[in-house]
């Protein structure tokens, strides 16, 4: 076998990772009690297993499948799965193992990572959301997204759609008009569900490149790990755990932010939420977390005063190219309040008339302050102080 | 013992005259008929001989031949009924020839001698313009609105007898009992004064019915979608003679009720349910090429609720039809081009979810614009406008003040399709590239408005055009003949949303 530069150990981490029936726990389970090559001779039945998982592995079926895919091939193949992806892997106990997952109460027995494994010695928040957001809502994240990275706060979130996307949007879109400011910038962190290689939803697929240049792209499945449903309150988890705090953007009541949130909770990270308009499902998550006493965002002073940063040192508000709109366009901004409207609604709401209003939003949209998403026109970003 | 009688038989919208030409002579008793006749036709030799006999007319015990001349293609229905039964009375010579030769039949017997109407009856008296037409009474009056001769209604086959011998005089016209008021009075019964509020998807109603634009409605259930679409027809103007007539025709062809009046005035509304097979939808099916929902919704609207869930083959089918107001049917036997020049009327739900508004709505960008992409881009691209439309709020459902009433609308459409029909023969809708720079000028702001949207990606070249058509219309209605202005193209954009989510950029 050829591993090449790469730690043996660290091969045989990732070869038990990609075993088939050998899931994050079991998997933890294993590595708790031996180091990667004693347990690989464990599981192919050539080393006494430790008695807390003797019970795991003599399960017929279980063991047996299990020591029946521990083969050469598979160890090689993993690791040149790893190589050809670019991917570096480390597990509990290693050198490299990150100290801030190293102390977490549930944490990952093996990582994959690309990028650049530093970047989670940053100051990290985490942003998170609906993927059903609205475009106030993308906007918020990617402001903050964007803010955070240039007050050197490294965002941590998930690479799904909506929040989760829009927020490392921000965050890489600080780092790559990086001529334009020569200052530092923070690193953006990735923890996703699938392997690294498999990239989902398919349309982040740039975002994700970017991250895994810019930043660090993690997760605890093995390269060619499809994106399967239970994996994803499973990557919360690590999310929650390498937040310092955790924003969430728009949340339903119930869905994978709040399982995050959950997550957080459970390790006194803490929680901050961004208010909604009491109307719209997308802010119920997130107004039941302002009731229940978590801090409000309204601008990114708020999750630096969290993190005992010092809030002065935030950038004055980011200049704003927008047009301002002329008095009349600006009533009509100011009908939408926080809810997306049809022309029809708009119309009502201002008194207006057809092609009036037609004009006034053809002005607004071409200076970007309202969106039209199908038929539904939302004003985004009017709320900032 | 011989004899050669007038009728026709349908194909498409279109009657043809044929002869019917029958044969009494020696041989072995029996009955054939030549000239490809279809099932029904065949029939008619038990249907002939019961009502012969009926009548108290004897049934010949030779051998008889009937030939359906020419017999190039396949004839059919049960229209040739009558036609059948007369020559063999002239053949038996129970009746003289010469009563004959200035008329024609279309009717089906029916077992008692009784007279029936059948489908197309319309058309079918409409090509026989050389003679007087014999007819079953409750299609007489569709038979009189076409008849450019008289149409002469006689009730059974024995009282045809006796008129043809003269022992009685030809029924004078009486008067109809044929009860066609079905759905289309109803629906055209339906005014906009029922719509509150909604003031944008009035006026993209408004815009629609002036120049012929398709509209797409885009709402969450509950929103007045139906509602909207079945109130069109109630703003759009009675058709002219000539397109009244298409109109009556086709519907003559597929057997639907016909107004009292014999002559289909108002637009037609149609709104096939989803299930709607590609035959029903374009025609077709039957040997005679029944008119199919697109052309029964000639000169009037075509509703399609539910648009995402008709078949995706049906829903393409229609794109040339579109394109061209006529759908051309081939089949092995026959093709016929039939009129299908219809305003397209859609409805849909928003996403999976129906709810639409974003922050209600809980399907993700992609789930959206994966329910938005079961109809294809092309098909899509043929709506000049798509409207978003939503539930009214309580207050304007409780409003006392009513919407504006449909004739009040209807003034402003018909002289909104007066000018555009005075000023270039068309309707905007069907303004080409060439034309539209003629007549729809764009201002400097228009022209910069439209050049900021296309820098934008958020119009295609297509869009262009279908956008300064809307616009132009919205300036005819607003009674600005001259250019085309900013206001009419940004009210054009407004109507005709995209429906692939926009994002807000990071504008940092």
């Amino acid at each position: 076998m050829n591993a090449g530069p790469i730690n043996c150990e660290v091969v045989y981490a990732a070869a038990l990772a990609a075993l088939p029936l050998l899931g994050p726990q079991r998997l933890s389970k294993l590595l708790n009690s031996h180091e990667p090559s004693e347990a690989w001779a464990v599981v192919r039945g050539e080393h006494r297993a430790h008695p807390s998982i003797e019970a795991l592995l003599s399960r017929q079926f279980l063991g047996d499948k299990i020591r029946h895919r521990a083969t050469d091939e598979h160890l090689n193949a993993t690791a040149s799965k790893c190589a050809v992806g670019n991917m570096r892997v480390t597990y509990l106990g290693a050198a490299d193992y990150p100290q801030s997952l190293a102390v977490d109460i549930a944490p990952p027995a093996v990582l994959f990572w690309r990028g650049d494994i530093t970047a989670l010695d940053q100051r990290r928040v985490g942003i998170i959301g609906t993927r059903a957001a609205t475009a106030a809502g993308r906007f918020m994240a990617s402001q903050l997204g964007f803010d955070l990275a240039r007050n050197e706060v490294a965002v941590v979130s998930g690479l799904a759609r909506g929040i989760d996307a829009w927020a490392h949007r921000g965050a890489v879109n600080a780092i790559t008009r990086i001529e334009d400011h020569p200052q530092s910038f923070a690193r953006p962190i990735a923890v996703v569900a699938s392997g690294l290689d498999v990239v989902y939803p398919r349309e982040n697929a740039v975002l994700w490149r970017e991250i895994a240049e810019h930043g660090l792209l993690l997760s605890e499945s093995p390269p060619g790990t499809a994106p399967e449903a239970f994996r994803f309150p499973l990557r919360n988890r690590i999310l929650a755990a390498l937040s310092e705090v955790l924003v969430v953007v728009e949340s339903r009541a119930t869905g994978g932010s709040m399982i995050t949130v959950e997550e957080a909770q459970q390790r006194d990270v803490t929680v901050m939420a961004v208010p909604g308009s009491p109307r719209m499902t997308s802010a119920a998550g997130t107004n039941l977390l302002l009731q229940q006493g978590c801090a409000p965002v309204v601008e990114v002073g708020d999750v630096l005063v969290a993190l005992g940063l010092d809030n002065r040192r935030s950038f004055p508000n980011t200049f704003d190219p927008r047009r301002t709109p002329s008095e009349r366009d600006r009533a009509v901004l100011e009908a939408f309040g926080s809810e997306a409207l049809t022309l029809d609604q708009l119309i009502v709401r201002t008194k207006g008339e057809l092609v009036s209003t037609a004009v006034t939003l053809g002005r607004l949209e071409a200076d970007n302050w309202v969106v039209n998403n199908a038929g539904w026109w939302e004003a985004v970003g009017q709320n900032r102080g | 013992m011989f004899a050669s009688i007038r009728s026709a038989t349908l194909l498409g919208v279109q009657g043809r005259p044929l002869d019917v030409e029958v044969h009494v002579g020696v041989g072995l008793p029996g009955f054939t008929i030549v000239g490809q006749p279809d099932e029904a036709c065949r029939e008619s030799r038990d249907r002939v001989r019961a009502a012969l006999l009926s009548s108290g007319m004897s049934w010949p015990n030779r051998r008889i031949t009937i030939n359906l001349a020419s017999s190039s293609e396949r004839r059919g229905g049960s229209g040739l009924d009558l036609a059948i039964a007369v020559g063999l009375l002239v053949a038996q010579e129970v009746i003289e020839a010469s009563s004959c030769v200035d008329l024609a039949f279309v009717a089906e017997l029916g077992l008692d001698g009784s007279l029936r109407s059948v489908p197309g009856v319309v058309p079918l008296v409409g090509a026989l313009h050389d003679r007087d037409v014999v007819v079953a009474p409750q299609c007489a009056h569709e038979a009189r609105a076409v008849a450019s001769r008289s149409a002469r209604a006689v009730s059974s086959l024995g009282e045809l007898v006796q008129c043809l011998l003269g022992h009685q005089p030809w029924p004078s016209d009486l008067p109809s009992n044929h009860d066609s008021r079905g759905l289309g009075a109803i629906v055209s019964a339906l005014d906009m004064t029922d719509v509150r509020g909604q003031p944008a998807a009035r006026g993209a109603l408004e815009i629609a019915a002036a120049g012929n634009h398709h509209l797409l409605l885009i709402g969450p259930p509950g929103s007045g979608k139906s509602m909207l679409a079945q109130r069109m027809v109630s703003i759009l103007p009675n058709l002219d003679a000539n397109d009244g007539l298409l109109a009556t025709m086709i519907h003559s062809a597929a057997n639907l009720p016909i107004p009292d009046s014999g002559l289909i005035r108002r637009p037609p509304f149609r709104a096939p349910h989803h299930s709607a097979s590609m035959i029903a939808m374009v025609g077709g099916g039957t040997a005679a090429m029944r008119p199919g929902e697109i052309s029964l919704a000639a000169y009037g609207v075509l509703f399609l609720d539910e648009l995402g869930e008709f078949m995706p083959t049906v829903l393409d089918a229609l794109r040339q039809p579109l394109e061209e107001g006529v759908v051309h049917l081939s089949r092995a036997k026959s093709a016929v081009t039939l009129p299908a020049k219809f305003l397209l009327v859609g409805a849909t739900n928003p996403c999976p979810c129906g709810e639409g508004t974003p922050g209600v709505c809980i399907c993700d960008d992609r789930m959206r614009q994966r329910y938005l992409r079961r109809f294809s881009g092309p098909l899509l691209d043929r709506f000049d406008l798509r409207v978003a439309v939503n539930r009214p709020h309580v207050d304007e459902l409780l409003a006392k003040e009513p919407g504006e009433a449909s004739h009040v609308v209807a003034r402003r459409v018909v002289a909104a399709r007066d000018i555009a029909i005075a000023r270039a023969g068309c309707l905007n809708s069907m303004l080409t590239a060439d034309l539209l720079d003629e007549y729809a000028p764009l201002t400097r702001g228009a022209r910069q408005l439209v050049r900021a949207q296309l820098e934008r990606g958020q119009l295609t070249g297509r869009g262009y055009h279908r956008i300064r058509r809307v616009a132009r219309t919205i300036a005819d209605l607003r009674g600005e003949l001259d250019s085309v202005d900013e206001p009419h193209i940004a009210a054009a954009l407004a109507l005709r949303v995209g429906l692939l989510p926009a994002f807000a950029g990071n504008q940092s």
